[in-house]
């Protein structure tokens, strides 16, 4: 085939910006701490907020704090929510006298019509009662102002609840006039027995234009970005049982990062990709997690265009604000609490200001001594999340005129569909790519 | 054989000394005036200490005026609101309160930074 020499076709540039600062954890020490660190960085940071949002809400009823609130007295108190959950698993209920016939662990979701909320903050704690409240919808680690009083029970009853909201956004900038796309990927799982080897070579090509004729090659070259959201990469557990290795299984267990390297290369050599780890990749099991090492791709890390990243991941494009994890925040969510659908748990992340709020409940976590580097402050333009069922996605208009694109990501593995977006205009659509010949 | 001393307590043997702590490794002999904060639990019994509760490695912190450095110093610990302080150096809890707008006093700073002042909290290596 002869390249076309009068037409060369020039990727589009993005400039390219990482905050994943916070994420860090190198200059981290463990000194022996517990979680009441993050809490009450997390409560004093999400209060300091709520305050300031009270006067807005309802100016006329006073503050307090649990310890400080009296019978009958209409005020409005901050803290953070405690979900009793009656299925919890419980390390204790291992020992338990008596082993009911029902498993101990329900594989997916824990609700239970018993459970309640608590409020908790500094001095103490307050059992929630309320028609309005839906226990469903909240989970352990949400920091939310309350209105309401305190019954003779000793409860107190909740009349409203303020949420942070969606934090202030910087806005996109206008002038982009140009078409060019960002494409996401997740759960590429290479080397489990369910992934297609062809479909992502087929996705490698598509992206770097190797594949079709010069139009779908110049839709190619206006791909700018690919980010891919977690779960590279799966790792038989079969071999891992405690004995020596032999260096066959030792190979046998470091084929499928060779393999992703290979792909990997194929990639970096055409464009800018930014890797995440997920659940199920070589990287630290606790939120946040920290980047894939460079020494696992010696073939993509030597390309400047090839970057490892934390999970969670932001960093901006051309201006335009990115966020995402690999899955394991929603996840978590799925199975402590209720929605209609995947985007409404990322919704409700945002709404209150908080990636992980289940972390470090239920959700391994980092004893942070100083902050919450879950805490989101500045709304981002493009919120994503890995490893989900199946594609999603939705436009989220805030109060103040905050414009989200929502996206959930499909596992490729599974589905062989990946994301594109449009920076322009915040549009997206799939790609899918499939192996089947038609019977 | 009578004995005609008035003080009846030469005749007995010596009673051991109820001092704040009950083992008299130094010759500290101080009332229990002013009991140390840190036996507060214990103020006014006769039980003997356990060795557990005062495993500093021997030295025991029987100075029942504290120190002022270190009762300004334990107030900032045990103040709640600057958050918790088990897990963490007290320099590193005062500039975490300084970061979040808290307003922590200078004087503790300048403390912590100078002089020879435990620089971790009153319960570290305690629980």
């Amino acid at each position: 085939m002869e390249v076309d020499s009068q037409k060369q076709l020039q990727r589009k540039q993005s400039t390219y910006l990482s905050l994943d600062e916070n994420f860090g954890i190198q200059r981290e020490v463990y000194r022996g701490q517990q979680y009441s660190q993050i809490y009450f960085a997390r409560l004093h940071m999400m209060r300091t907020l709520l305050y300031s949002l009270v006067p807005n809400w309802k100016s006329h009823l006073p503050v307090c704090t649990v310890l400080g609130l009296e019978e009958g007295k209409e005020c409005i108190i901050v803290g953070t929510l405690y979900k009793h959950m009656k299925l919890k698993p419980c390390i204790l209920d291992e020992y338990s006298k008596e082993r009911s016939a029902t498993p101990l662990v329900k594989p997916h979701n824990f609700i239970h019509q018993d459970d309640y909320l608590v409020l908790e903050d500094e001095s103490g704690r307050v059992k929630l009662g309320s028609t309005m409240l839906s226990p469903s919808v909240y989970v352990t680690g949400v920091v939310v102002a309350l209105h309401g009083k305190e019954t003779t029970a000793g409860d107190f009853f909740v009349e409203d609840i303020l949420e942070a909201g969606l934090p202030p956004q910087i806005e996109r900038p206008l002038k982009s006039r140009e078409d060019k796309y960002v494409v996401f990927v997740s759960g590429l799982s290479i080397g489990s027995s369910s992934s297609n080897p062809l479909q992502f070579q087929l996705l490698v090509d598509h992206i770097t234009g190797h594949l079709g004729d010069e139009e779908e090659q110049g839709l190619a070259a206006e791909i700018v970005y690919l980010v891919i959201a977690g779960n590279s990469v799966d790792i038989s557990h079969r071999l891992l049982n405690g004995q020596n290795l032999t260096s066959k299984d030792q190979s046998r267990l470091s084929e499928p990062i060779k393999e992703l390297d290979i792909l990997l290369t194929q990639i970096a050599a055409s464009l800018p990709l930014d890797i995440m780890p997920g659940s199920s990749d070589p990287a630290n099991f606790s939120l946040p997690q920290q980047p894939l090492n460079r020494c696992l791709f010696p073939g993509s890390a030597t390309y400047n265009t090839f970057r490892s990243c934390t999970n969670p991941h932001c960093f901006e494009l051309d201006s335009i604000r990115f966020l995402g994890t690999s899955g394991q925040n929603i996840d978590d969510l799925t199975k402590y609490s209720e929605a209609e659908d995947k985007l409404d748990f990322l919704e409700r992340t945002l709404k209150w200001r908080h990636l992980a709020p289940t972390a470090p409940n239920t959700l391994g976590c980092y004893p942070f001594t100083d902050r919450d580097p879950f805490l989101i402050d500045s709304c981002p333009h493009v919120y994503f999340v890995g490893n989900q069922e199946k594609y999603e996605t939705r436009l989220l208009k805030g109060l103040e005129g905050q414009l989200v694109r929502l996206i959930c990501i499909p596992r490729f593995c599974e589905t062989g569909v990946a994301v594109v977006l449009n920076m322009r205009n915040l549009e997206c659509h799939t790609i899918t790519f499939g192996t089947q010949l038609s019977s | 054989m009578a004995t005609t001393s008035k003080n009846m307590k030469g005749f007995y043997r010596q009673k051991k000394n109820k001092a704040a702590g009950g083992i008299t490794k130094s010759k500290s002999s101080k009332s229990t005036k002013n009991p140390s904060l840190k036996h507060a639990a214990t103020f006014g019994s006769d039980i003997t200490q356990s060795p557990a509760l005062i495993s500093h490695g021997g030295s025991l912190d029987l100075k029942d005026d504290l120190d002022e450095q270190e009762q300004v110093l334990r107030l900032f610990d045990m103040n709640m609101a600057y958050g918790p302080c088990l897990g963490i150096t007290r320099l590193a809890r005062w500039e975490r309160a300084q970061r979040l707008g808290l307003s922590p006093p200078k004087e503790i700073e300048n403390l912590l930074k100078g002089g020879k002042v435990n620089l971790e909290c009153l319960f570290d290596g305690r629980v």
